[in-house]
């Protein structure tokens, strides 16, 4: 079925932090989009600039239907033109989600080690949301690194949905913390030490990485090079 | 994928391109630089008559899926920029090293700065 370009409704936006924010996109009457995976991008554009395409990741799940949630930082034209006026009402023009960033929850029993920095952790929203609500096997440990404790998105719904879901585990390191500050949990960047730590068994496990190249990079080269592992078992999404 | 490297120009770490003719640079982003950013939707160039030191970020290129400033290579006066970049960003895509090209730089000294990279070195560097 050909992939349909919808103009979408701005449903509601949730300020994440001071510059972040998560917009709804409401799905037009009659809108199908076909299948769509979590862990996939739609483009956005606004009516009056066609020309002007942004790719973002979806923070909802494939599960979730009727509506497009997506979180975008301020960065660049459309980050912050999102982030400073885009209100409820709005539209936006959506081109259908596609991407091959997806969680690999068949066969059963793996372990998903996500990896992500600053904005990049918005996919794994969608995994460990679509794993909960399916009550999968499959378990999932994000890996996050932000600067300070004042930059991690969706800290709340993580810690709720770690309650919810004994197989999801999330931890967070921060890079950039004043040295007197009373943050209790690690700091410093992602290290392949710090990842191996979470490895029990190489071979039923999956790597995913989304952020910065070097970040993305540092993670595919442990993956490959140091652990010898399969391509298939890691996943990644660069922004730049 | 392997990137194209062309022998005629020099490179900086942070993948912008510099031709050098008659004292004066033209500047642009690389093959691997562009095909890393994916579809690039917007491009901003410094004013002309603006002058710029050597990785003083000068200019901003959006993707698809990021927005990154870019930096000048060598110092000296901006004397021209790409008008051709600004009404069809895709040129950086299709033709970075060629009418992709972002601004010309009046370079301040007879020398380029020691630290831009040999062809060779940048393949090194990206692994191409």
């Amino acid at each position: 079925m050909a992939k349909v370009i919808a103009e979408m409704l701005v449903e509601s936006i949730k300020l994440e932090l001071p510059d972040v924010k998560t917009v709804r996109l409401q799905w037009p009457e009659g809108y199908d989009p076909g299948e769509f995976k979590t862990g996939q991008f739609i483009t956005v554009y606004w009516p009056h600039k066609p020309k002007y395409k942004r790719a973002y990741s979806l923070s909802s799940s494939g599960l979730d239907r009727g509506a497009y949630e997506v979180t975008v930082k301020r960065d660049g034209k459309m980050g912050t033109s999102i982030v400073d006026w885009v209100e409820a009402g709005d539209k936006l023009f959506v081109i259908p989600p596609t991407g091959r960033f997806l969680p690999v929850f068949d066969p059963p029993g793996k372990h998903l080690i996500c990896v992500a920095g600053g904005s990049g952790v918005t996919p794994f929203r969608g995994f460990v949301r679509e794993a909960t609500r399916r009550n999968l096997d499959t378990r999932i440990t994000v890996l996050y690194s932000v600067r300070t404790t004042q930059d991690i998105i969706f800290f709340d719904e993580f810690t709720a949905l770690e309650k919810e879901n004994p197989r999801f585990k999330f931890h967070v390191t921060c890079t950039r913390l004043a040295p007197d500050h009373p943050w209790a949990g690690r700091r410093g960047r992602v290290t392949p030490e710090w990842v191996k730590s979470f490895i029990d068994d190489p071979a039923q496990t999956v790597f995913y990485a989304c952020g910065t190249n070097e970040m993305v990079e540092s993670v595919e080269h442990l993956v490959l090079h140091d652990l010898h592992l399969t391509k298939e078992q890691m996943k990644t999404e660069k922004w730049g | 994928m392997s990137s194209q490297v062309p022998s005629d120009l020099l490179y900086a770490k942070s993948h912008e391109w510099a031709r050098l003719e008659n004292g004066v640079a033209t500047i642009g982003i690389t093959d691997h630089a562009q095909h890393e950013l994916t579809d690039i939707v917007f491009v901003e160039l410094p004013a002309k008559g603006r002058h710029v030191k050597s990785g003083e970020a000068c200019a901003v290129v959006e993707s698809v899926k990021t927005a990154s400033d870019i930096y000048s290579p060598v110092p000296g006066e901006v004397i021209e920029t790409n008008p051709a970049v600004i009404q069809d960003p895709s040129l950086v895509n299709s033709a970075p090293y060629a009418s992709g090209w972002f601004f010309k730089v009046r370079l301040a000294s007879s020398e380029p700065p020691a630290e831009l990279l040999t062809p060779q070195a940048y393949a090194t560097q990206i692994g191409a």
